[in-house]
């Protein structure tokens, strides 16, 4: 199947793109990379009047520090974040998930704002933004103002923004030196959306892990906290038995459904594998790591 | 058999790089649509929505309205046309004698749709966007009937009917063997193993989807661009079936092809309706196939589902083999259509085993979905897979090797040629030696060890063994080609077998080099041109044994011919010319004259014979693969970790090329026994209509592929000595990953999964295992 003719409007600023979207009568979408929405209008799955590309708006590029947060400009594409050196070293959670999305063609084209805006529960990067609680930037042309992630993703493919919003940018926390991270999801072959996947971020003092942030994805209409599983977990050495009470607890967090990929019973099953592990895995940092 | 001149086997033989590939990797290959647009007119089918349905009525007026619109074209005017069908063998019966259902299969559907994806309308148009929006303009009014796609639910009693001439859907049926005499041996048997067997449904994947030109000339011959493995037998339908012309009316042309696998073969509907279009408006027409079109339009493979039983006395030695099969063929028979569950399986049903005692019954069961044609192997992948897992569950049942139930039912080298079960002649084949050749390539005693290093990551491990056969030829034992020497200083080849990346050009050009002596940058290997050559083209693996036997014949034809012109250019007996390096020279003096030269002075200044080769059955390629597979019990993901194959194509021209089709083969293996699936819902929606929803391996799914040919027992059918080779890895994979899987499997009391095995499927099978044994 192809697209069906659709208008098309280059924007050269974001209040231009702004612009554009208002006077427009019938369905505008933005267009930044195109790696979802272009696949879904092929499907017919979406039919929008009015494509306004923001791609060439130079204000939604760029990756800097800004104080104890990194802002990642709206357009920057997957590829970057991958090689990023800032990204690596101060939001390493978000360079640990940016191998899992897609493929290199893909990643040359796909922008963190176009799959923050998207909002496809089976994204990586919502994922993130939720485990680190990231500021998502809205720009509506006058203004600009900024939602938490976690109240961000209200639906499937629904979103806090407005209509005619732009999302310009995300900020994440820059990384502590106590906080560890691990991400990892189970895909039928590498770089298909995952059948579930886990983010997570504890911070620790000592061996005692004082906070933990655990987000699983694929798992419902939006990434979901795993509140209980964080609760069994805050406080503990992550010793094999507060792992156990973990994945008891995960029961209560998630309710994944059917569909024709894996059963609901199956996805709960590897959501619970996927903790254990990368609970496991977690770097704990050893009180010598701590004092160095 | 002796007419090889001695030198082609001297100068084959070589892992000679691919000649096309510079050509193809750089961009300079000639894909049908790259071809300039040069005014032709774009058709697009519009496709039935409904699994089944009456087509009440369709109404085309908004959409012949539309900018740009030439023409639209429903059933009923091809039919008011005269516009034919599209044939197959109806060669067969139904259980009660009857003649076999030949549902009539039109190039646009006529009064009833019978699955998702039938073509029921083609628009016409100066754009393709313009033929895309009018083809959704078009409104059909669809009478929704009940729709049948599993075959074991279209044979109940009182299930929907695809085709009045089958009402029990039963198209045709076969059965070999003697029933009775087969119960009796089961019936005092020591031992009987039985298993529920299914090949599942798959959608071949060629890398470039289909697409079709065609346009007529000044004085009315059609030109047909077409991508067809078989060019000869695609123009003769569209002459003879179709349009109802003569058959020298029509010219069919094929360019590079991206990709095969049996699924181009024939005359397509969209192929036809191009070439009606373009003689009905006397415009110069295309259609560009994308992946949805092929994913629903192109035909699918296998679809064979089977109970089958071994009875076997207490030392493992096979006494009777039973099976009972049902293959889908889908709505409408493809042109190889039920030969392919009723003929070519059963062919290599016994596989590599001295199975006397059968009763085999196929019945070809329709259903409402796609129809089901030659995927890579058509037929004997799913007949390989019956007996080869049954080996296994055998060996497992009574507590044998793998390997030594094979050894005590293998055919042995004493019983060569052997005549199996079903009448078929295998001239040769060493198949002891080729399973004892890869258990030490694979390193079977090391098995132990790996798997002792697997288990300790928490891995349960296995290992699979496979022995295959595969009969090769498509039943055409002769082609034809044409050999000319230019004045240029070229030699031209045409032949009628068509490459569509085996690298046919490479192996030909390589046999004529070394026969000869001229070297392969003056060769030019010339295919896809009915004018220039007509042969059977290039399906079940006969391209190299019989093409290649065409080739060998016309190089002895055109030295014998150039013989006789020096001889009577240089005023000298034929006896005493020789031929060496292109130079003619009577023996004993330096006068000569070369190839080229006499050319020169020949009409049209070309040299050239027209050779026909013949060989005297089908060849029998087999061997032996080994793999090991681990897997994660907690997530069911299976990795096939290592994989060794022996293989039997008796000479190999170039044994490069050949260890590309296994290992192309063996991935097509892992698909299907991994990855791949067609899935139709109960209303018969393909579920799998895209690649987000069928998966197929990529690179990173295979290990690495270690490939030996064994050229031990040369096939004895034709002068090269040459076996086919194409279909072997898809033959040899299934069975040796599900030998593999069910292996690591074993411990856990499961004995048996039906592909593809997925994830889900492994883990769900050792959740149950395990709750079990609680
Ligand atoms: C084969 C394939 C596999 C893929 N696999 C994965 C995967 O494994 N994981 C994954 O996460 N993604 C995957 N993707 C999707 C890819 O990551 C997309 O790039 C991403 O989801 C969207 O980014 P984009 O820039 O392409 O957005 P677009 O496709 O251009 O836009 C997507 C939507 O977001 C809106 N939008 C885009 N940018 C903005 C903005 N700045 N402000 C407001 N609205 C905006 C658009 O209007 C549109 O509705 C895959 C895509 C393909 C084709």
């Amino acid at each position: 199947m192809k697209a069906g003719d659709v208008a098309y409007f280059r924007a050269q600023s974001v209040s231009d793109a702004v612009a554009a979207f208002r006077s427009c009568e019938g369905d505008a979408r933005y267009l930044a990379g195109g790696q979802s929405l272009l696949a879904a209008m092929n499907l017919r799955l979406l039919t929008p009047d009015l494509l306004i590309d923001i791609a060439h708006i130079d204000a939604l590029r760029g990756i800097e520090r800004r104080g104890g947060e990194i802002r990642i400009g709206a357009l920057t594409r997957h590829a970057e974040i991958l090689s990023s050196p800032i990204i690596a070293s101060h939001v390493p959670l978000l360079a640990a998930a940016a191998p899992w999305v897609a493929h290199p063609a893909i990643r040359n084209k796909g922008t963190i704002g176009g799959s923050i805006a998207f909002a496809d529960p089976a994204s990586e990067f919502p994922a993130v933004a939720l485990a680190l609680n990231a500021r998502i930037e809205l720009d509506n042309g006058d203004s600009v103002r900024f939602v938490e992630a976690q109240d961000f993703f209200l639906d499937l493919y629904e979103t806090a923004a407005e209509p005619g919003e732009i999302l310009s940018a995300v900020w994440f926390p820059v990384a502590t030196p106590d906080q560890r991270c691990t991400f990892d999801e189970l895909a039928r072959r590498r770089g298909d959306y995952a059948i579930v996947g886990v983010a997570i971020v504890a911070d620790f003092s000592g061996e005692i892990v004082d906070r933990i942030r655990i987000v699983f994805f694929s798992v419902g209409s939006t990434p979901v906290r795993a509140l209980r599983a964080e609760a069994a977990l805050t406080g503990t050495a992550l010793v094999d038995t507060d792992i156990e009470l973990a994945q008891q607890a995960l029961a209560g967090d998630l309710s994944p459904s059917d569909d024709v990929q894996v059963s609901a019973a199956t996805r709960m099953h590897l959501a619970s594998v996927l903790l254990r592990r990368q609970l496991g895995k977690l770097p704990v940092p050893t009180p010598k790591a701590v004092r160095a | 058999m002796n007419i090889l001149p001695g030198n082609m086997r001297f100068g084959t033989g070589q892992p000679v790089k691919r000649l096309e590939d510079q050509r193809l990797l750089t961009g300079l290959g000639h894909y049908l649509d790259d071809k300039p647009a040069d005014g032709a007119l774009w058709l697009v089918v519009l496709r039935s929505p409904h699994a089944h349905a009456r087509i009440v009525a369709i109404d085309t007026q908004a959409a012949r309205e539309m900018p740009g619109v030439t023409a639209v074209f429903t059933g009923a005017d091809l039919v008011a046309d005269d516009v034919g069908t599209l044939p197959t063998l109806p060669i067969f019966k139904r259980p009660d004698g009857s003649p076999m259902a030949l549902p009539a299969r039109r190039l646009l559907a006529h009064e009833v749709v019978r699955f998702v994806g039938e073509a029921v309308a083609a628009v016409v148009a100066t754009s393709l966007d313009a033929a895309r929006a009018a083809a959704e303009a078009i409104a059909v009014d669809y009478e929704v009937l009940p729709a049948v796609t599993d075959p074991s639910a279209a044979i109940q009693p009182g299930a929907p009917v695809v085709c009045s001439d089958a009402p029990d859907n039963i198209v045709a049926a076969m059965s070999y063997g003697d029933a009775a005499v087969v119960d009796a041996a089961f019936a005092s048997a020591a031992h009987v193993v039985s298993l529920d067997i299914a090949s599942q449904r798959l959608i071949p994947s060629a890398m470039e989807p289909r697409s079709t030109i065609a346009e007529l000339d000044k004085s009315g011959r059609l030109t047909l661009h077409v991508q067809s493995q078989t060019p000869a037998s695609t123009r003769d339908i569209l002459a003879d079936a179709i349009l109802k012309r003569p058959k020298d009316s029509i010219v069919v042309r094929v360019g590079d092809i991206g990709g095969g696998f049996g699924q181009k073969t024939g005359l397509y509907p969209e192929d036809g309706l191009v070439a009606y279009a373009a003689v009905k408006l006397n415009r110069k027409v295309r259609w560009r196939g994308d992946r949805t079109d092929e994913f629903v339009g192109g035909t699918h493979g296998r679809d064979l589902t089977s109970t089958a039983a071994f009875a076997l006395d207490a030392k493992g030695r096979v006494l009777a083999y039973r099976v009972s099969s049902l293959g889908g063929t889908g709505a409408y028979l493809a042109g190889a259509g039920v030969i392919i569950p009723l003929v070519l399986g059963p062919f290599v049903q016994t596989g590599v085993y001295d199975l006397p005692l059968v009763h085999f019954e196929i019945k070809a069961v329709m259903t409402h979905t796609a129809p089901v044609g030659a995927y890579r192997g058509a037929g004997r992948p799913e007949a390989v897979y019956i007996v080869e897992r049954l080996m296994d569950a055998a060996a497992r049942q009574l507590g044998i090797d793998p390997r030594a139930i094979r050894k005590a039912n293998y055919i042995k080298p004493a019983q060569l040629p052997y005549t199996n079960a079903v009448g078929q002649v295998y001239d040769s084949g060493a198949f002891a030696h080729m399973m004892e050749r890869a258990s030490k390539l694979a390193d079977w005693d090391g098995f132990a060890a790996r798997k002792k290093a697997a288990k300790k990551k928490g891995l349960l491990y296995g290992r699979g063994l496979t022995s295959y056969i595969e009969w090769t030829g498509g039943r055409a034992h002769t082609e034809k080609v044409s050999l000319q020497a230019t004045a240029e200083g070229r030699i031209v080849l045409h032949s009628g077998t068509q490459a569509m990346g085996q690298g046919l050009e490479t192996t030909y050009s390589q046999m004529l080099a070394a026969s000869l002596g001229i070297g392969m940058d003056k060769i030019d290997v010339v295919q896809g041109n009915t004018d220039l050559a007509q042969g059977f083209g290039s399906v079940g693996s006969r391209s190299l044994f019989v093409g290649g036997t065409a080739v060998a014949v016309s190089t002895v034809d055109l030295v014998a011919k150039a013989r006789e012109k020096a001889a009577s250019i240089l005023e000298a007996s034929v006896d005493d010319i020789e031929y060496a390096d292109g130079v003619l020279t009577i023996a004993g003096t330096d006068r000569r004259i070369s190839l080229f030269e006499i050319a020169a002075k020949e009409k049209g200044a070309r040299l050239s014979v027209d050779s026909t080769g013949e060989v005297d059955g089908p060849s029998w390629p087999n061997g032996t693969h080994i793999c090991e597979v681990e897997i994660d019990p907690d997530t069911g993901i299976t990795k096939v970790v290592r994989y060794t194959t022996v293989d039997d194509v008796g000479v190999a021209v170039n044994p490069m090329l050949v260890s590309g089709q296994i290992h192309g083969g063996v991935a097509q293996g892992i698909g299907q026994a991994l990855y791949e699936g067609a899935t139709y819902d109960a209303d018969g929606q393909l579920l799998t209509a895209s690649y987000q929803d069928y998966c197929i391996p990529r690179a990173d799914n295979m290990p690495a592929i270690e490939v030996t040919l064994d050229g031990s027992a040369p096939c004895k059918t034709n002068p090269l000595g040459a076996k086919g080779c194409g279909e072997s890895g898809a033959i040899g994979g299934p069975p040796c990953i599900v030998h593999g899987v069910l292996d690591a499997l074993a411990p856990l009391g499961i004995t048996a999964l039906n592909t593809p095995l997925t994830p889900e499927k492994v883990w769900r099978a050792i959740r149950d295992a395990n709750a079990a044994q609680k």
